[in-house]
């Protein structure tokens, strides 16, 4: 540690402090909130259990979304990389479809979903655009930037057999860049599954439809029990993806042989 | 045919003419650089005859690869010319690109697309032979697939098709990069240091499987080398390179060898005589 270095400490503490201040945070009615969290959860136990079937059926609609967003996006989104990645095309289509997809992922799905509401209307078709536009964004500039990073022996080695621009792209870039591919899709299940439930907010479909409401009415018991429906499907979802990562990538970054 | 012989005995082989049909590539005065400053190749001429083995000898950093990468076209000379059955060799260039289908380039570092199998990166050698929308799909005609076993078969790694290349062992990896550039058909075999890592044993299991291959099909081979002996007992001609010039060039005819410029000399002096340069 040098003098250096306690300063910035000491500066960033200090403008925490500042800035605490000036948003209004108070540690105080933190500490004083949390018996307000007790009855909540006092209220919870009171719901009905017939809440507990509307509040499933609620989040399978927001999986269902999330997946066919998932889907389509990506299906959408992995022709596009190939035409963004800048060791594949000229900079005249590269610059412009950049710019577009970072505009894609800039927005925040619940903004698109605004968007498509007033497009559509009202509900989940809405939802699943706005998930769709977000996962092209963001898959391509994943899937671009890894076609980019392709180790260039396979890529110069084949090129050198004389084979056409499409046979190398279909032949060794694109199976030089898959193995990523699995762990990014799964990745973006996981997060566009979080971001369909709050979709509802906007009225875009899915569980938070109901959360909202139910918030609006000051029923917080039962707006809890939708909120531990998703955290629940949430915890499911990433430990089952961080199992399908661990068998097919880690094993294979390993060397290890893969068994399908 | 005596006055051929006599030719060849007299002058340095390079000076024969380049319209000799038996010529497969022919060098005059080729200069190459990757940057404006240093050549890596100086002033190289040399000629190589169809069905050689034709080694390239010469330590680290001395020119060999650019050397190969020339005669592939893959990077263009500063200065002279080249000629590749007939063509001069440039990969932007869709005449020579057809050609390049039929010459099989093995570069050090092999240059196999890890995640697949080894039948699939044995069929990329088919690429050039196989329509656009049947390549898209990785739709391979049935002869082709059961030629690439064959091949497989061939280069000892029968049972292994299904194997994902990434999991083979040094010596695997380095068959499936013979059996890629088998599956090409060619008539120009490039390999760039290929059993310079492999053991003893491994290494001339290799160089006997090329050996084999250039027999059955005529085939030409510039194989650089890190090991002379290695090359004196394959070759049947060796260019030593030392920074971008070749400083000898050999002809092994059985246990004979000769030296262009001295005539006769034995396996023993060239052995010398190329430590000796290789360690100035
Ligand atoms: N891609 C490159 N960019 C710049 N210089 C290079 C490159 N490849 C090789 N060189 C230089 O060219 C010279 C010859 O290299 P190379 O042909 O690879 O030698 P060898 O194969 O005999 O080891 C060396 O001085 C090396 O540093
Ligand atoms: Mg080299």
């Amino acid at each position: 540690m040098n003098p250096k270095n306690n300063l910035i400490i000491a500066l960033v503490i200090a403008g925490i402090i500042v800035m605490s201040y000036n948003i209004d945070a108070n540690p105080v009615e933190f500490v004083d909130g949390l018996p307000n969290l007790a009855i909540v959860v006092k209220e919870m136990t009171d719901v009905e259990p017939d809440l507990f079937v509307t509040a499933f059926w609620s989040m399978l609609e927001t999986i269902e979304m999330a997946f066919i967003g998932t889907v389509v996006g990506v299906v959408i989104a992995l022709p596009l990389s190939l035409l963004a990645a800048r060791n594949l095309n000229n900079k005249l289509i590269y610059v412009p479809l950049r710019g577009i997809l970072a505009a894609a992922r800039t927005f925040p799905s619940i903004l698109w979903a605004i968007l498509f509401v007033i497009m559509v209307g009202l509900g989940p078709f809405a939802g699943v655009l706005a998930i769709i536009m977000y996962t092209i964004g963001f898959i391509a500039k994943l899937q671009y930037e890894s076609i980019e990073a392709v180790d260039s022996d396979p890529v110069d080695a084949v090129n050198s057999i004389g084979v056409s621009k499409w046979q190398l792209i279909r032949h060794v870039v694109i199976p030089e860049s898959a193995p990523h591919l699995i762990s990014q899709i799964l990745y973006m299940f996981d997060y566009n599954v979080r971001q369909t439930s709050i979709l509802g907010l906007v009225g875009a479909g899915g569980i938070g439809f109901y959360i909202i409401n139910y918030i609006k009415f000051f029923e917080y018991g039962k707006a809890a029990v939708f909120m531990l429906v998703v955290l629940i499907t949430v915890l499911i979802i990433d430990f089952v993806s961080v199992k399908i990562r661990d068998k097919y990538i880690v094993k294979a970054q390993k060397g290890m042989k893969v068994e399908v | 045919m005596l006055l051929k012989k006599l030719i060849k005995k007299s002058m340095p082989y390079s000076k024969l003419s380049t319209i000799n049909t038996k010529i497969i590539i022919h060098m005059n005065d080729v200069w190459a650089s990757y940057d404006a400053k240093n050549y890596s190749l100086k002033g190289i001429t040399l000629s190589i005859e169809r069905g050689t083995n034709y080694a390239i000898v010469g330590k680290s950093g001395s020119g060999k690869s650019t050397l190969l990468k020339l005669i592939n076209g893959m990077m263009n000379p500063s200065k002279g010319q080249i000629k590749v059955d007939y063509q001069t060799p440039n990969m932007n260039k869709k005449q020579f690109r057809k050609k390049m289908s039929k010459i099989g380039y093995i570069p050090q570092s092999l240059g196999l697309v890890k995640n697949i199998s080894v039948l699939e990166n044995v069929l990329i050698g088919a690429l050039p032979r196989i329509g656009r929308l049947n390549s898209l799909l990785k739709n391979f005609p049935k002869y082709e697939i059961e030629e690439a076993k064959k091949i497989i078969k061939l280069v000892g790694l029968k049972g292994k098709e299904n194997r994902k290349t990434y999991t083979l062992s040094g010596g695997e990896k380095r068959r499936v990069a013979i059996a890629r550039a088998l599956m090409q058909k060619p008539v120009l075999l490039l390999a760039d240091e290929i059993v310079s890592e492999l053991d003893q044993v491994t290494a001339k299991e290799i160089m006997d499987l090329i050996a084999d291959a250039q027999k059955r099909l005529n085939l030409t081979a510039v194989m650089v080398h890190h090991d002379m002996k290695l090359a004196l007992e394959y070759a049947n001609r060796v260019a030593v390179i030392k920074e971008g010039q070749k400083i000898l060039e050999i002809g092994i005819d059985g246990e004979k060898i000769i030296d262009f410029q001295s005539g006769n000399i034995s396996q023993q002096e060239i052995m010398e005589l190329y430590n000796n340069e290789s360690e100035k």
